[in-house]
């Protein structure tokens, strides 16, 4: 009753009812399924999995598996064949017939999306032009041969009238016309075929023509091909070409296609870049240049400490941690160049003297690996040019073999004729070059006539050379002078065609040390009349010719070149002396180059030797000025000998100053610190030349004594290089600050009773106070720097004595600017500042004395605000334990047999899986056997009944018979 | 002793020669001889052929034994030729030693040079061939004493020539006669400098050799120290010269004893002169040496090099007499200025100063002013003064655990306004030191010379190195040669072409120098 009242409810709860009723009807076991297993054994704690089990829904289970597997297969047993259909959507009836044809497109283009043919794009497609594929089209044929279909046109290239007129007939217009010019129609067609027959000829024609051109052009191309593919193998070229002119036409084509096919394709050379590119890349060289220089300023030990910062690459299991490092140095192979020198490494070089090798410091021989980039930059060009040439005269020499011999004959005697030319008188010489100025194929021509001209010169002089050599061979052995003049040979040559070059750039620079000299109009005496300068020059000519012949008089002779020239001057000539025995020219330049840089510095140092007036120091800077960027080129030529020249001078000049260490070195030495600070970056925490000249002024200046007017002006000389030098690096240098301080202190009014402290060389109360303003000079103009007089000034007057000051604290102010990180600061300039604060400075001249008060107080403003924080070190971090893979032992399987060995353990382990398996697999053999022969037996029993139904049938049919027979019998 | 004029000299050297062979040959031209002393009167600036030649004729016959003289007691003087001609040749002998002695007083210094070398060879040949025949060992006492009488002046500086004379005091027989000789020579009320400079530095060359202290070790040593023993007057067949250390000391001290009256302060040079002899040669050998105390207490207050010199004797009287003496840590500390760096004896005052401060029992905060003191003159000194001054540092911070506290602040470090430490304080151990950082230090990290940057770096480094270093100290101009000879990988040159004198960039000279116009 209470279902049909409440009938929704009762609806729901019956359905949460019967939810958890098929919920448990599933769960639930039928307990008389339920087979226990019996334990034998109770372990604590041990979970059992087979302590019950459901024997008849096991078996249900497993048979319905035979069913599947083993009946099916029974099933199919002794049948030959299956049919599978795989059609897409051919088993579903709810697709229809299209959606059907498109699923099954679909499958075929995901296919051949294939991981395979993923990259193989548009091979299936085969493309087509006019129904042909293109690879049918593409066979490259001979062109020309396709000319000619081209030129066939509609209607066997019959005019356009007379096809519209011979096959239509044309109409009765027409035929009237025809009529009145009186042509029958076979006149008409003869005409035609004469006419066609002439176009064709006229066409062979022109085709030939082309053909010819195109053949002419072509074996030009192949002369051609030498000169502009570098390198190429003159046998094989020789060999291709003798085939060529001996084959036949026919086999030209493929000659000719298979060369170019195999030739070596012209090396693509850089393309010309534009100017932007280039000041781009320019900078970016001296960017990074730039970057070098500053890691070299810092310390070997900083970098390595840098260097450690960075974790090793490899480490090793057994590291320690105790920065151990294995030297895995890469060992290299020893083996040897062409001359018979060790290729090894620099370092191992320094380290080990490999016997055989040269000394890096020995000569320019050594640093041609680090210098030969520069050079080939440099000469890059000039290269190229002498390899042009080289293979040209290769091409000659194979094309003309027969000429070869000649030729060098030719050449030979040239360089004789020219060697004893030379060596003869200048005369000769001159028409030599004459004739050479021509272009090289003419000259080669022209060396025929030469030869017949200068041979009986050249015996004439070469007694007269043997002379000249003999009485040589004190000075110079004999084989290097040969070589010398061997070398001059070719500069020369080059020299000459070089001149006509040179004449402009020199005319160019003849104007800029025009324009430059007018800055010194004051200087009359220096600005030479420009008109003669040409004539002055091609007097040195000969100079520079004949500059290295004699080694003991090239310094002689570059005086002789340079000694009474306008600055402007000195520039030409030494460009053109430089140029002509550019190390391009000839291998032994380089030497001849690094020697005239020694002369350079000999001759630096006597243009500053002696020069006491004021117009003599100018000038001497003034060359100085001109030969500074000579310096730099010579140096950069080979840069191990002029360093060692430069080194070798400025050793002499400290044994020199050694002597007498108490009076400043003069300009003639001082100049050669400017000289190094121009020519080697200054800022390296180390370098070969500048540290040396460091050392020596700072000696300068610790030891000498500053007591007139020349010490003290070459002090401020001093000081200012070293600003110079330690402008990037800002190294402390502190003889230059304790030189200020003296130079303060001379200038300043201390007493006794409250003395500063000066340091040596300046003497406390002992150093006479030459440099203290005594009258008011608070009216005089001041001049804000220091000048060449200073330096030649005898007398202390007082203008001097203002500029001194003046200097002093505007290099104070740069010093301290150049030391603002310090710590120390206050500790080394507290001095200075008490110093000038007793200098009298309503004495000096006012923007003086308000410069020097602006000094001080910026100064004293920046002391004040410098805190002090005390040193400590970087907290250093704990060292984390080292970690170690975890050491894994065999797990305990629990086996009896513990006690064997690990392989026999295994074994008997893997023996007692087989067995088990093995048992499992017989069980469910004979499982199998029982499903079968279950299935059999039923199989039978059917068939059995069917018999005995089909018999009965037969019987109960037969009784029927039977009876009815009986039937009418009995009715009969 | 070459000939200065060489056409001139050569020739009369020649000339001399063929006299002194002469003569020597045949008695025929014993004039020569007459010649030869005769020539000694000529007034010249160079007297060295003439000494040649006479040591050359003297020697030869000191060794032929021509000038012995045969005098039997209780007989008259015998006249014969013969010993007329022995006693004439006496007479050369003696003249031509004074001869020799009075060219030690004029002339050029080679010729002086020369006579003293005479002077001394002549000694040494009547030293080897006695005019008298003697058995045992004989020194010719009485021409040294003369010698001496030349070298010991009053008017004339002869330390060249006393220079040249500690060739000769190797020898020990000389040394041990020499000192003898001196001691007797010595006394003199109220002796000239130079007298006193002379008589120092004679002193000195003396005592060059050293005198082994120890008598007890007779045995064997000795023996061996016979064998090697250099004795100037040694000729075979005789007995040895009986050397005596003890005797050497004591005429050593009587020497001192002598000088001790003297007013040795009063003069700088000779002051100097006598405390260099003092602590480098007699400290060891006096008997007494706290009588020097006074002296060297003097002279610590002096000041500049003096106090530096006495300072080495105080300190060898403190280490090894006992002596204690107030302020001497201040006193040292005082020495400590910029002007040590032009003192000659720089080096020997950081070198004592790191003996005295290597003592473990300083109170920490004078050794802090010391090495603050010390690395502030690092500041200014040369490079070769900056890297003694920085080894002395860190030898201290190593030597003293405590003032790791300069370099490496354990507690936080805290921001100041300002150093504490007190330049000016003349106490050192209230100079604040110890509040202070080694700031210097860090800023010769930056040093132009990589050397000197080193030496700071290790100072920075000194808390966990091992032992300090003894000084090692340069010589002058070490420092270039050793730069010119390191070899460097590569040669790095500028990479912009100058176009004229002045630098691309960083040009400084021009910037303060108006030079071309």
């Amino acid at each position: 009753m209470a279902k049909v009242k409440n009938k929704r409810n009762a609806g729901l709860a019956d359905r949460v009812h019967n939810k958890k009723k098929a919920e448990a009807n599933k769960k639930k076991l039928n307990p008389f399924e339920v087979h226990i297993n019996k334990e034998k054994l109770k372990v604590l704690g041990k979970k059992s999995k087979h302590d019950r089990g459901l024997p008849g829904v096991a078996r249900a289970k497993a048979i319905q598996k035979r069913k599947e597997t083993l009946g099916t297969e029974m099933k199919l047993l002794n049948k030959t064949n299956t049919f599978i259909d795989r059609r897409i959507g051919e088993k579903n009836n709810q697709i229809s017939a299209e959606d059907r044809m498109i699923a099954r497109f679909a499958a075929e283009r995901v296919k051949q999306h294939s991981k395979k043919s993923i990259y193989n794009l548009a091979d299936d497609e085969i493309l087509t032009h006019r129904g042909q594929t293109l690879e049918q089209i593409e066979k490259f044929d001979d062109p020309r041969s396709s000319d000619d279909e081209d030129e066939e046109k509609q209607f066997g290239g019959l005019d356009n009238d007379f096809v519209s007129e011979g096959h239509f007939g044309g109409g009765v217009l027409s035929k009237a016309e025809s009529k009145d010019g009186a042509k029958s129609h076979k006149d008409l067609i003869e005409q035609l075929i004469a006419e066609s027959k002439k176009r064709k000829a006229e066409k062979q024609k022109e085709k030939e023509q082309t053909l010819d051109l195109t053949e002419k052009l072509d074996s030009e191309w192949k002369d051609l091909q030498p000169v502009v593919f570098k390198k190429q193998k003159v046998q094989e070229e020789s060999l291709i070409d003798k085939l060529l002119s001996k084959a036949e036409k026919g086999q030209d084509y493929d000659k000719m296609m298979r060369e170019l096919r195999f030739e070596k394709r012209g090396t693509p050379s850089d393309g010309l870049k534009s100017k932007e590119k280039q000041d781009e890349e320019e900078r970016k060289k001296i960017e990074e240049l730039e970057r070098q220089r500053e890691l070299r300023m810092i310390s070997e030990e900083a970098v390595t400490t840098l260097k450690n910062a960075k974790p090793p690459k490899h480490r090793s299991a057994d590291d320690l941690d105790d920065n151990f490092e294995l030297e895995d140095e890469k060992e290299f192979m020893l083996a040897y160049d062409k001359d018979g020198k060790p290729l090894v490494p620099e370092h191992v070089l320094k380290d080990y003297s490999v016997p055989n090798a040269k000394k890096v410091f020995d000569d320019g021989v050594s640093d041609t690996s680090d210098e030969e980039g520069d050079n080939e930059e440099e000469s890059d060009e000039d290269d190229n040019e002498v390899e042009d040439g080289n293979t040209d005269e290769k091409n000659e020499a194979t094309k003309s073999e027969d000429s070869d011999e000649e030729t060098s004959d030719e050449s030979e005697s040239e360089q004789e004729t020219e060697k004893s030319n030379k060596k003869g008188s200048t005369k000769n010489r001159s028409e030599n070059l004459k004739e050479s100025k021509g272009s090289k194929r003419k000259h080669s021509s022209n060396s025929d006539d030469e030869i017949v001209s200068s041979l009986d010169n050249s015996k004439k002089n070469k007694v007269k050379s043997k002379t000249e050599t003999e009485s040589l061979q004190s000075s110079e052995s004999k084989s290097n002078k040969l070589n010398s003049s061997n070398d001059k040979n070719v500069s020369d040559e080059e020299n000459d065609e070089d001149e006509d070059d040179e004449d402009d750039e020199s005319s160019d620079d003849s104007k800029d040390g025009s324009d430059d000299d007018s800055k010194f109009n004051n200087l009359n005496d220096l600005k030479g009349s420009d008109e003669s300068e040409d004539d002055d020059i091609e007097d040195s000519d000969e100079k520079i010719g004949a500059f290295f012949e004699i080694k003991s008089v090239e310094g002689d002779n570059l005086k002789e070149l340079l000694t009474g020239k306008t600055p402007s001057q000195h520039t030409i000539a030494l460009q053109k002396l430089i140029k002509s025995y550019d190390p391009g020219l000839s291998e032994n330049n380089k030497e001849l180059l690094s020697r005239l840089f020694a002369h350079l510095l000999q001759y630096t140092h006597d243009v500053f030797s002696n020069v006491s007036e004021e117009g003599d120091i100018i000038k001497s800077f003034l060359i100085f000025d001109r030969l500074v960027p000579f310096f730099y080129d010579l140096i950069h030529i080979n840069k191990v000998s002029t360093k060692k020249f430069l080194v070798e001078l400025l050793k002499e000049k400290y044994d020199a100053y050694k002597r007498n260490p108490k009076k400043v070195p003069d300009l003639n030495t001082l100049i050669f610190f400017k000289l190094v600070s121009t020519l080697y970056p200054t800022s390296d925490f180390r370098h070969p030349v500048v540290t040396p000249s460091l050392i020596f002024m700072s000696d300068i200046l610790t030891s000498a004594r500053f007591t007139d007017a020349y010490s003290v002006s070459r002090g401020f000389f001093i000081v200012s290089l070293i600003l110079e030098y330690t402008v990037l690096s800002k190294r402390y240098v502190p003889a230059a600050v304790n030189f200020l301080r003296g130079v303060i202190y001379l200038c300043a009014n201390t007493c006794v009773l409250n003395p500063v402290q000066v340091v040596p060389p300046f003497r406390l109360h002992k150093s006479a106070k030459i440099l203290i303003l005594e009258r008011d000079c608070s009216h005089m103009t001041a001049e804000r720097k220091m000048a060449a007089k200073d330096l030649a000034a005898t007398e202390i007057d007082d203008s001097l004595k203002i500029r001194c000051i003046l200097t002093a604290t505007l290099m104070l102010k740069e010093f301290f600017d150049n030391y603002m990180e310090i710590e120390a600061l206050e500790a080394i300039f507290e001095p200075h500042i008490q110093l000038l604060g007793r200098v009298d400075l309503d004495l000096y001249p006012k923007k003086v004395s308000k410069k020097i008060s602006e000094v001080v107080t910026y100064m004293k403003q920046n002391l004040e605000v410098k805190t002090y924080t005390q040193m400590s070190r970087d907290k250093v971090k704990p060292k984390a334990l080292r970690l170690y893979e975890p050491d894994i032992q065999d797990v305990f399987t629990g086996s009896k047999s513990s006690k064997l060995s690990k392989e026999n353990a295994d074994r008997a382990r893997l023996q007692g899986k087989y067995k088990k398996e093995m048992k499992g697999a017989l069980r469910e053999i004979r499982r199998d056997k029982a499903y079968i022969a279950s299935v059999k037996i039923r199989q039978k029993i059917q068939s059995d009944n069917i018999r005995k139904d089909k018999v009965k049938q037969i019987y109960k049919d037969a009784s029927i018979q039977q009876g009815e027979l009986n039937k009418l019998k009995r009715m009969k | 002793m070459a000939a200065v004029q060489p056409n001139l000299s050569k020739m009369i050297s020649a000339q001399l020669r063929n006299k002194a062979n002469e003569f020597l040959n045949s008695r025929k031209h014993a004039n020569n001889l007459a010649d030869i002393l005769q020539m000694f009167e000529a007034e010249t600036e160079n007297y060295t052929p003439l000494l040649l030649t006479i040591e050359v004729i003297f020697t030869e016959l000191l060794k032929r034994g021509d000038l012995i003289q045969h005098i039997v007691p209780l007989k008259p003087i015998d006249h014969s030729p013969e010993a007329e001609y022995t006693r004439w040749l006496c007479e050369c002998y003696e003249a031509a030693i004074v001869r020799a002695l009075e060219c030690m007083r004029r002339g050029k210094t080679s010729s002086r040079l020369q006579a003293l070398v005479t002077a001394c060879k002549l000694l040494q040949a009547e030293g080897k061939h006695p005019l008298e025949h003697t058995t045992g060992y004989f020194f010719p006492s009485v021409r040294l004493k003369n010698i001496f009488l030349v070298l010991l002046d009053s008017e004339t500086s002869m330390s060249a020539p006393i220079t040249r004379f500690q060739e000769f005091t190797e020898y020990r027989d000389m040394q041990q006669h020499g000192l003898k000789v001196l001691a007797a020579l010595a006394f003199r009320k109220s002796p000239s400098p130079i007298y006193m400079q002379n008589f120092l530095e004679l002193l000195d060359k003396l005592l060059a050799a050293k005198i082994p202290l120890d008598n007890k070790g007779k045995g064997k040593d000795r023996d061996n120290d016979e064998n090697e023993m250099k004795v100037l007057c040694a000729s075979e067949g005789k007995p040895n010269f009986p050397y005596n250390p003890a005797v050497c000391r004591r005429f050593a001290n009587r020497c001192w004893s002598f000088a001790c009256q003297w007013p040795l302060c009063e003069e700088p040079r000779t002051h100097r002169r006598a405390l260099l002899l003092l602590v480098e040669r007699l400290m060891p050998l006096l008997n007494r040496p706290h009588l020097a105390t006074d002296m060297l207490c003097d002279s610590l207050d002096a000041g500049g090099p003096i106090s530096m010199l006495a300072l080495q004797g105080v300190l060898e009287l403190v280490r090894h007499h006992n002596i204690d003496y107030p302020d001497m840590y201040d006193r040292l500390y005082a020495m400590f200025e910029p002007e040590m760096f032009a003192t000659r004896y720089k080096k020997r005052l950081m070198h004592l100063t790191d003996i005295f401060l290597s003592s473990t029992h300083l109170p920490e905060s004078l050794v802090a002013a010391f090495a603050k003191r010390m690395s502030r003159l690092a500041l200014v000194g040369s490079p070769e003064d900056s890297k003694g001054l920085l080894q002395l540092v860190a030898n201290l911070l190593l030597r003293h655990p405590a003032l790791k506290r300069m370099i490496c602040c354990e507690d936080t470090p805290a921001i100041m306004s300002n150093d504490p430490y007190v330049m000016e304080e003349s106490s050192a151990s209230r100079a604040r030191a110890l509040g202070s950082s080694l700031w210097e230090v860090r800023a010769l990290r930056g040093h132009w010379e990589a050397g000197v940057a080193a030496a700071a770096a290790r100072v920075l480094a000194a808390a966990e190195r091992d032992p300090p270093l003894s000084l090692a100290l340069e010589e002058d101009s070490a420092l270039f040669d050793a730069e010119l000879k390191k070899r460097f990988k590569t040669i790095e040159i500028n990479f912009i072409r100058p176009q004229t004198m002045a630098l691309p960039s960083g040009e400084r000279l021009l910037q303060y120098w108006e030079l071309t116009a």
